[in-house]
C-alpha cells in the first residue's frame, strides 16, 4: 500500500507521529496552521451558524406559530386537501396524448385517466403561454391581466415592446469624465397584473413553492418560494442572444437571436468574445469577456480558457455551465452563466456560446422569491439555465445547432428542472407545490415536422427515417408523471395542465402582405415591400396593421401616432369587414382555410387593460400560422409562404382548435374546464373565499378513492 | 529536522528584512508567506471539487432552514443534512491536514525556538534547574560555568522534586556551555545571552522523546547520566503589536489565518 507516496511503514509511522502530535499536544504545536484552522473554523461557522438559526427558529416558533394559527386554522381547517400539485406541461396536446396512450405509450398517464381525470382544457384568445399562464395564475381573462402576446406595440412609434416586464435604466446618474455612474439599481417594473392565486393562499398560511410558471419576472413577493421562468431576460435585456464564433467570414448576425462573432488567429491559439450587456458607465459600448481556444485536431478537440476556467471539450460537446464576469471598470461587473458547444474544429473552427443567463448563484437582477430562493437552487444542485426561454430554438432555426445538440440542451435544462421540482415536492409536504416544464413546448414547436407527414420543412427526410422525438418527449413525460405518483398520497391532488396543445405550422400566413394587397396598409410611393417593423409604411394612408403573432390592430386617431380612423362607427365598421374578408381565408396553393376564425376584443376580452389589446384576434386554421415576417411588421409580397423552418408546430392558432390538458388524479366534474378555473379550484380546494373578480370558475373535485 | 532547519532558514532569509525592524513585524511576515504556503498545499492534496460540491450543499441546507422555516419536518431534515455535510467536509479537509500537519508543526516548533523566549541579557540573573533520577544524586552534582558566567546565590535543593537550582548571571552577550558533574558522564547546557533575536534552547532532557523534539534545540543527555533534564529559565517573549502584547503563536495563529483566507480568495482555492 502506498500512502501519499510514501511505503507501508514509513506510511504507518507518519499516521502514528501524526496520531500523536493530535493526541498529546504541547505548547507550540496546539495550533496546527492554517490547514486545520480553516477545516476547524469553516465547520464552526457552518454549525455555528446552523445552531443560531435552530436557536432562532426555535426561540420565535412558538410565537410566530401562534402568530400563523390562526391563519392556518382558517386556510387549513376549511381545506378538502393537505396538498395541490400542479405540474405543467407547456403545450402538451390532447390528442397527441390520448393518440400515445391508445399506443400504450404512456402508462402513467393512462392510469390517472382511468382513476382520475383526462380531459382538453380549454385555453385563452389567443393560445399563446404568456397569455394563458397569466391566466392561469390569476383567474381573469387578459382584458384583466393585461398580456396578450410576447410583444405589445408602443402607440407612438409602433414598435414592439416586450408586454410582460420592462426594464429601465437608473433614473439618476452620476457623470465623471466619460464615465456616467449609475446610482441605485434598474428599474423593473411587472406588465402583468392582476393576483396570482399563490398570493392569496400565501396570505392565508398555506405555503406555496412556485417553479417557473411563466409571466412571474420580476418575482413578487409573497409569503412562499417562487422562482422565476418564461419572460426572465438574459445578461443583455434580451429574451436570448446567442453567439457563433467563427473562423468562417460571413455577415455579423442571424434574422433570429444571435450574433457572429469572429474567431482571429494567432499562433496555435484563437481568440474570440462573448458579447455581454451594455457598459453600465454609459460609455455606448458593449462589455466584452474574451476568451482563448486551443484546437488539438489530432484528438478532435479543443480546450477553452475563459477568465480562470478551462474546459475541453469533443466535438459535438456541450461544457458545463461556466461563470463568467463581464467587467466595465470602476468596480462594476456583471455576472453570468453561459455554456459552449464545440460544433467544428476542422477545416473551420466554430464553437457555440449559449445566451449568457443571470447566474442564479449571484444573480444581478432578482429571479426569484426571495432572492436566495435561486440561490439556495444553485448552490444545492449546480449553476441552471435562468433564462425565460433557455431552450435555444433560434439556433437551430439558424442551423447553428442541429437536432441533436438542440435535443442535448432541452433535456439538460429539463433535467435540472425536474430535480428542482422534486426538491420542492420534497419541502412542501402541506400547501401548493406547481412547476411549469417548459420542453414540451420546444420541442414540439421544433420537432413537430417528423410528425407532419407533408411538412415542408422535411420533405427531403425519407419517411421511414423520420425521428420519433415527440413520442419520446411524451414517453419522458409520463415517467416524470410516475414518478409524482409515487411521491404523493391521497392528501393529495395532482393536477396536470398544459396552455395550449399543438398544430402543425406548415404555412406562413403574412398579413400584413394581404393588408397591403387589399388596400389597408400602404406603402411608402415606390415601394413594395418594408422593412422589418413598419419601415415603409405610410401611416397617413394606413387603416390597420398586424405585429406579434395574432393580434390585428387598427389605426385609430388619438390612440396610435398617425392614426386616420376614428374611434366608434367607422372603426368598427372597419372591423366588421376585416372579419368578414379574412374569416374564412383561404390558401390558393393548397385549398385549406388559413383562417378559422376573426375574434373582436371588445367582445371577448372584459376587464380595465382592454384597450392595451389588439382589436381583432386572428385564428388561424390547422397547419397555419402568421409567417416571421409578419410577426416583425414586415410587408412582403406574398401572403402565403412555405415554412421550412426548424420551427414547424405552433399553437398560434384559432384558440378553438389547440385546447391543452388536463389530467388529475381524482375525478373532476366541470363543464368544459378551462384554464381560467384553475386559480378559483385551488383557492376552493383550501377553503378559502373567492375574490369576485374571477372570471374563472371552480371545479367540482371528488374526493380520494 | 534538517529539512525543517533548511526550512526555517530560508524563512529567515525571505523575512530578513522584517527581522532587522522588530519581531512583531516578523512574526506578520512569517504568518503571511505560510498562510499562502498552507492554502496552496491544500490546493494540490485536497480534491477542490468535492470541497466546493460539500460546502455549497452546506450553504444550501442552511438557506433551506430559513426558507421552509415554517416546515418543521423540512427544517429538521436540513439539520441532520447539515451535520452530515459537515462531517463530509471534515472528512475531505483531512487529508490536507494530514500532509500539512507534521511540517508546519515542526516549523513552528523551530520558529518557537527563536519566538517563544527571549534570549538572557547581559547581568541578567537567570536560573539553571537540574532534575535527577534520586534525592541522592542532589548531593553529588556540581556546575562548572565558563569565565563569562557566574553563580550569583548559592545552589537550593528540592527534594521532593528531585532538583537542584542554581541563581547565575551572565557578564556579556556570547552563547556559551555550562556543564554539570558529578552524576556519572559530565553533562553540558547551551546558555545564550544576546540583545537581539537568537536560537534558544530553554531545557536539554535526557529522554521524553516527544518533548525532547518539541521543546529542546539539543542533542539528549547521555543515558547512563543521573540527570534527567537541565533547564534555563529564560523569559518568555511578547509580540507587541498595536499596542497590545501578543503570544507570538496567538498573532501567527489570526495572522496566517487572515492571509489563508485572503489568498484562498485571490487564488480562487476552495477551503
Amino acid at each position: 500500500m502506498k500512502l501519499f507516496g510514501l511505503r507501508k511503514n514509513n506510511a504507518r509511522w507518519l499516521l502514528l507521529l501524526v496520531g500523536c502530535l493530535l493526541l498529546f499536544p504541547v505548547r507550540s504545536e496546539a495550533y496546527a496552521g492554517p490547514g486545520a484552522g480553516f477545516a476547524v473554523l469553516s465547520s464552526f461557522w457552518t454549525i455555528f451558524v446552523a445552531f443560531l438559526y435552530s436557536f432562532y427558529a426555535l426561540l420565535t416558533w412558538p410565537f410566530r406559530q401562534l402568530l400563523r394559527f390562526r391563519r392556518r386554522r382558517k386556510a387549513y381547517g376549511k381545506a378538502l386537501i393537505k396538498r395541490v400539485v400542479i405540474v405543467g406541461f407547456d403545450g402538451m396536446d390532447p390528442e397527441l396524448a390520448d393518440r400515445f396512450m391508445a399506443e400504450g405509450r404512456l402508462p402513467h398517464f393512462a392510469q390517472l385517466r382511468e382513476k382520475g381525470t383526462f380531459c382538453p382544457l380549454r385555453t385563452t384568445f389567443p393560445a399563446i403561454s404568456p397569455v394563458a399562464w397569466s391566466t392561469f395564475q390569476t383567474g381573469v381573462n387578459p382584458g384583466k391581466h393585461n398580456i396578450y402576446d410576447f410583444l405589445a406595440r408602443d402607440l407612438s412609434n409602433y414598435l414592439p415592446f416586450l408586454s410582460s416586464a420592462q426594464i429601465k435604466e437608473p433614473k439618476r446618474r452620476l457623470r465623471i469624465g466619460k464615465y456616467s455612474l449609475p446610482l441605485g439599481k434598474p428599474e423593473i417594473k411587472g406588465m402583468r397584473r392582476g393576483t396570482p392565486f399563490w398570493h392569496w393562499l400565501g396570505k392565508a398560511g398555506v405555503f406555496c413553492s412556485v417553479i417557473r410558471v411563466p409571466v412571474t419576472f420580476p418575482p413578487e413577493k409573497f409569503p412562499g418560494v417562487l422562482l422565476s421562468g418564461m419572460c426572465v431576460p438574459d445578461l443583455k435585456g434580451t429574451q436570448g442572444t446567442f453567439c457563433l464564433c467563427s473562423t468562417r467570414v460571413q455577415g455579423d448576425k442571424f434574422r433570429e437571436g444571435g450574433v457572429r462573432i469572429p474567431i482571429q488567429r494567432n499562433g496555435a491559439k484563437f481568440h474570440s468574445y462573448i458579447p455581454g450587456p451594455e457598459n453600465p458607465l454609459g460609455t455606448g459600448s458593449e462589455l466584452r469577456l474574451p476568451f482563448e481556444i486551443h484546437p488539438d485536431a489530432k484528438r478532435n478537440r479543443a480546450r477553452i480558457s475563459v477568465d480562470s476556467e478551462n474546459v475541453t471539450l469533443n466535438v459535438g460537446e456541450y461544457s458545463e455551465w461556466i461563470p463568467v464576469k463581464f467587467s466595465a471598470g470602476l468596480g462594476f461587473t456583471a455576472h453570468g452563466i453561459c455554456r459552449f458547444y464545440l460544433k467544428e474544429i476542422s477545416p473551420e473552427l466554430e464553437v457555440y456560446v449559449t445566451p449568457v443567463n443571470i447566474d442564479p448563484g449571484r444573480p444581478d437582477l432578482p429571479i426569484s422569491h426571495p432572492v436566495t430562493y435561486s440561490m439556495y437552487l444553485a448552490k444545492l444542485f449546480g449553476p441552471y439555465a435562468t433564462l425565460g426561454l433557455a431552450e435555444d430554438t433560434w439556433a437551430l432555426n439558424e442551423k447553428v445547432l442541429d437536432d441533436d445538440a438542440f435535443l442535448a440542451q432541452c433535456y439538460s435544462n429539463h433535467d435540472d428542472r425536474e430535480r428542482m421540482f422534486f426538491d420542492s415536492l420534497e419541502k412542501t409536504p402541506q400547501g401548493l407545490c406547481t412547476c411549469v416544464f417548459d420542453t414540451t413546448d420546444r420541442v414540439q414547436h421544433m420537432f413537430w415536422r417528423y410528425l407532419d407527414e407533408n411538412h415542408p420543412a422535411v420533405k427531403d427526410v425519407p419517411r421511414d427515417q423520420r425521428p420519433k422525438v415527440i413520442h419520446d418527449l411524451y414517453a419522458r413525460m409520463d415517467r416524470l408523471i410516475g414518478r409524482v405518483m409515487e411521491q404523493i398520497d391521497d392528501k393529495s391532488l395532482l393536477l396536470v395542465i398544459s396552455d395550449h396543445g399543438f398544430k402543425s405550422f406548415a404555412r406562413g400566413v403574412n398579413l400584413n402582405a394581404w393588408l397591403h394587397q387589399n388596400g389597408y396598409l400602404v406603402l411608402q410611393d415606390g415601394k413594395n415591400e418594408s422593412g422589418d417593423w413598419f419601415e415603409d409604411v405610410d401611416w397617413s394612408r394606413t387603416r390597420a396593421y398586424t405585429m406579434g403573432l395574432n393580434g390585428l390592430y387598427l389605426n385609430i386617431k388619438g390612440r396610435e401616432r398617425e392614426g386616420v380612423l376614428s374611434a366608434g362607427a367607422e372603426s368598427e365598421a372597419l372591423k366588421e369587414d376585416l372579419r368578414g374578408k379574412l374569416n374564412g381565408l383561404v390558401d390558393p396553393a393548397s385549398g385549406k382555410v388559413a383562417i378559422t376564425g376573426m375574434f373582436n376584443c371588445d367582445v371577448i376580452y372584459a376587464g380595465p387593460y382592454v384597450e392595451n389589446a389588439p382589436d381583432l384576434i386572428v385564428g388561424y386554421g390547422a397547419g397555419f400560422r402568421a409567417s416571421r415576417d409578419s410577426v416583425m411588421g414586415k410587408v412582403t409580397g406574398t401572403v402565403f409562404e412555405d415554412n421550412i423552418k426548424a420551427w414547424s408546430g405552433d399553437h398560434c392558432v384559432d384558440p378553438r382548435l389547440v385546447p391543452g390538458v388536463l389530467f388529475s388524479n381524482r375525478k373532476i366534474t366541470a363543464e368544459k374546464p378551462a384554464i381560467v378555473d384553475v386559480a378559483p379550484t385551488i383557492l376552493k380546494m383550501f377553503g378559502l373565499d373567492l375574490p369576485t373578480h374571477f372570471d374563472g370558475k371552480p371545479w367540482t373535485i371528488a374526493k380520494a378513492g | 529536522m534538517v529539512v525543517v532547519s533548511i526550512a526555517v532558514s530560508s524563512l529567515w532569509v525571505m523575512v530578513t528584512p522584517a527581522r532587522e525592524t522588530g519581531p512583531a513585524l516578523l512574526v506578520v511576515a512569517i504568518s503571511v508567506i505560510i498562510g499562502l504556503l498552507m492554502v496552496l498545499v491544500f490546493r494540490y492534496t485536497s480534491d477542490q471539487n468535492a470541497i466546493r460540491r460539500t460546502k455549497d450543499q452546506l450553504k444550501a441546507h442552511l438557506l433551506a432552514v430559513r426558507l421552509f422555516q415554517d416546515q418543521l419536518q423540512v427544517v429538521l431534515r436540513a439539520y441532520a443534512r447539515i451535520l452530515g455535510g459537515t462531517g463530509r467536509y471534515l472528512r475531505l479537509a483531512f487529508t490536507p491536514l494530514l500532509i500539512v500537519i507534521l511540517p508546519l508543526t515542526f516549523l513552528i516548533v523551530e520558529l518557537d525556538r527563536y519566538l517563544g523566549w527571549q534570549p538572557l541579557q547581559p547581568a541578567q540573573a537567570f536560573l539553571v534547574e537540574v532534575r535527577v533520577d534520586t534525592p541522592q544524586a542532589l548531593n553529588q552534582v556540581a556546575l562548572q560555568l565558563p569565565p563569562e558566567l557566574a553563580i550569583s546565590a548559592p545552589p537550593v535543593h528540592i527534594e521532593k522534586d528531585k532538583e537542584v537550582v542554581w541563581r547565575v548571571v551572565a557578564n556579556r552577550e556570547g552563547r556559551y556551555n555550562l556543564s554539570i558533574v558529578g552524576a556519572g558522564q559530565p553533562a553540558s547546557k547551551q546558555v545564550t545571552v544576546s540583545e537581539g533575536l537568537a536560537r534558544v534552547s530553554p531545557i536539554r532532557l535526557r529522554d521524553s522523546f516527544w518533548e525532547r523534539i518539541l521543546s529542546s534545540a539539543e542533542p539528549a543527555l547521555p543515558n547512563d547520566s543521573l540527570i534527567r533534564s537541565i533547564a534555563i529559565t529564560y523569559p518568555p517573549r511578547n509580540v507587541t503589536l498595536a499596542g497590545w502584547k501578543f503570544n507570538w503563536i496567538v498573532l501567527f495563529f489570526v495572522i496566517s489565518l487572515v492571509a489563508g483566507f485572503i489568498f484562498k480568495t485571490v487564488l480562487r482555492i476552495q477551503v
